[in-house]
């Protein structure tokens, strides 16, 4: 099954010998009404990739989202999945999902939760009798699937919903905001699950408005905001653009400043620390001995990386003031 | 495949939501009343008539005696009508409950969103969850009607008209019902659904009455022809009236139309057959309703 599985990932276009990329939005654009909620989103995700889609609530992340699993129509543009549009349900056969809200079923137990979903994606009674309490057991709901979802905790249904993303062995899943319900350890649970499906080969999608949950898994991010794409590409382009020295002396005064001017520009100065914008690390030993032979006291001088963060609220916050 | 993977799915919902087992409770007893109701009264009655009777002077006069049987043809006839009425009524009922609570409370609270992203087109989604609702009602309808025309057969020997057309016909009636509450289920929301479906079903029955007060100084086209618009709307009320012919005894309804001269008998039954004209307009309204449902939800956002 699994050997199948990555033998149809591997699987080039018919012709072109190119790959098939995971995920193809082409100037994807959703009207509600008259609330626009995607004006013209173009992005694509490579097969095996860890793709973070960011962005404040309301960016249009979920639309984009139910647009790819043809739970919604674009009003424009154009999606594909695997090559072939999301509506034919046949697209949707390699894809798992966990919906924002991840509600289910309640009146069933998770195990027929599962059986269900099981059924519709095409397995086998034996493979599901094998595969549920594998799930179950990878989410950390090992023995509580013959409960109703009724009596699950919000993070057990979040969990739950995981189980059904993950359980026909898709090649692309889609996660919407996957960590919303969990506490820290159910969300170092999701990191490593993230993790281990890459590992795996399998593409994942991932929503959210957490920087540091992409920042840990992401291999590439697209930051969007009022249904447009700000800024997309490695997380080490967008983050690490600028390095920046932070310095810890016994004293900060002119001559200091001007000292330090010669080897980056000074971003701000808090009491005796100062934050140095650099083009490379490789200043940071000389500019030591610099201040040391010119009688400062170096308490610490650590390279800050600007975090997604910092880029996300300067991009987001830009925007805003346009 | 994925049609009968929705229906057994909404068939265990049915389970599991305690509808099953309400049905058949809320069913046994209303059968047990009936039953109880139905042999009580019908003894009761054919006591007295066959003391009248006895009392009549000239025991060779055959008369008194077809009168006597023939009253109690259209008194049982009168019962199982009644009760039939009841059937149908909760049978529908339970059609139209079931259609509004089929897709859009799904819809609302996003359970849905899961289960459509699978595999699964939007047309077998709507079918599974239509068929295994029109297979559960159909049985209550055939259980619950069966149950009911047995009690008369053992209590009174009561002969049907013809049983297959009237449990047919109201099998449809339901389906009828199901059909365009589910419809409403994928384009309202499911109060505003339940209350349009509600009013839908109240005209339609009203729709039966006009029909029938038009008839009753027969001539009164107006009154008919308003009716049978309303019964083109929702044909609920036209088909069980067209079942309620096939409920009765061929030789009541022979007697009825001498002894009345063609009168129409009941308020809430029908002493014609179905015209066949609005039969198939019954026949092919669910189709439609299940058509539409699938053209108006393939195009909404979830």
């Amino acid at each position: 099954m699994s050997r199948t599985a990555s033998a149809e990932r591997a699987e080039p276009t018919a012709g072109t010998g190119q790959p098939v990329p995971a995920v193809v939005a082409s100037a994807l654009h959703k009207a509600f009404g008259r609330r626009v909620a995607l004006h013209d989103l173009t992005l694509q995700v490579g097969a095996g990739e860890v793709f973070g889609f960011l962005g404040p609530n309301g960016a249009g992340k979920t639309t984009a989202m139910k647009i790819l699993l043809g739970l919604v129509r674009p009003t424009g543009g154009h999606a594909l999945v695997f090559g072939r549009p999301p509506t034919e349900p046949a697209a949707r056969r390699r894809v798992g999902y966990l919906p924002e809200h991840f509600r289910f079923q309640e009146w069933a137990t998770g195990e027929e939760l599962l059986g269900f979903h099981g059924r519709l994606s095409g397995l086998g009674a034996a493979e599901r009798a094998g595969r549920i309490p594998e799930v179950l057991e990878r989410v950390g709901l090992a023995g509580r699937g013959g409960e109703r979802v009724r009596r699950y905790s919000k993070g057990m249904t979040q969990r739950l919903g995981l189980a059904l993303a993950l359980l026909h062995r898709p090649d692309l899943v889609l996660l919407d905001e996957p960590t919303s319900a969990l506490d820290p350890v159910g969300r170092r649970d999701v990191r490593e699950l993230v993790r281990e499906l890459a590992a795996g080969g399998v593409t994942v999608f991932l929503n959210s408005h957490l920087l540091t949950e992409v920042e840990a898994v992401c291999d590439r991010v697209a930051i969007v905001n009022q249904g447009r794409v700000i800024a997309s590409g490695p997380l080490g382009d967008l983050a690490g653009a600028v390095t920046q020295l932070r310095l810890l002396l016994d004293r900060v005064d002119r001559d200091l400043l001007a000292l330090v001017g010669r080897y980056g520009d000074v971003v701000r100065v808090e009491g005796t620390a100062v934050t140095l914008a650099v083009d490379a690390l490789d200043v940071a030993p000389d500019l030591a001995t610099v201040l040391v032979g010119s009688g400062y006291r170096l308490y610490g001088l650590v390279p800050v990386q600007r975090s997604l963060e910092d880029v996300f609220v300067d991009l987001v916050g830009e925007v805003r003031e346009r | 495949m994925n049609v009968l993977v929705v229906a057994g799915w909404t068939v265990l919902e049915a389970r599991r939501r305690k509808l099953v087992l309400a049905g058949v409770v809320l069913s046994a007893a209303f059968v047990a009343l009936f039953a109880l109701g139905f042999t009580l009264f019908y003894n009761l009655e054919e006591r007295s008539l066959l003391d009248a009777q006895a009392q009549v002077t000239d025991p060779t006069s055959m008369g008194g005696m077809a009168g006597a049987r023939e009253q109690l043809v259209v008194l049982s006839s009168v019962l199982v009508v009644l009760g039939l009425y009841g059937v149908q009524f909760l049978a529908a009922l339970l059609g139209l409950f079931l259609g509004v609570a089929s897709v859009s409370p799904e819809v609302d609270s996003g359970a849905l969103h899961a289960v459509l992203a699978r595999p699964l087109s939007r047309l077998d989604y709507l079918l599974g969850r239509f068929l295994a609702l029109a297979g559960m009602l159909a049985a209550y309808v055939v259980v619950m009607s069966g149950s009911l025309l047995l009690t008369a057969r053992i209590v009174a020997g009561y002969e049907a008209g013809d049983v297959t057309r009237a449990v047919g016909l109201m099998i449809l009636q339901v389906l009828v019902v199901l059909a365009v509450s589910l419809l409403g289920s994928t384009v309202l929301p499911t109060l505003a659904n339940g209350v349009v479906m509600l009013a839908l079903f109240g005209l339609a029955w009203l729709g039966g009455v006009i029909e029938f007060i038009g008839t009753v100084p027969p001539g009164n086209d107006l009154m008919v022809n308003l009716g049978t618009a309303v019964s083109l709307l929702l044909p609920a009320d036209a088909v069980w009236r067209g079942a309620s012919y096939h409920v009765m005894p061929p030789s009541l309804l022979v007697a009825s139309s001498l002894v009345n001269q063609g009168g129409p008998g009941l308020p809430f039954a029908s002493t014609t057959p179905m015209a066949p004209t609005m039969l198939a307009w019954a026949l092919a309204y669910p189709a439609a309703c299940i058509g539409l449902a699938v053209a108006s939800f393939r195009r909404r956002d979830l």
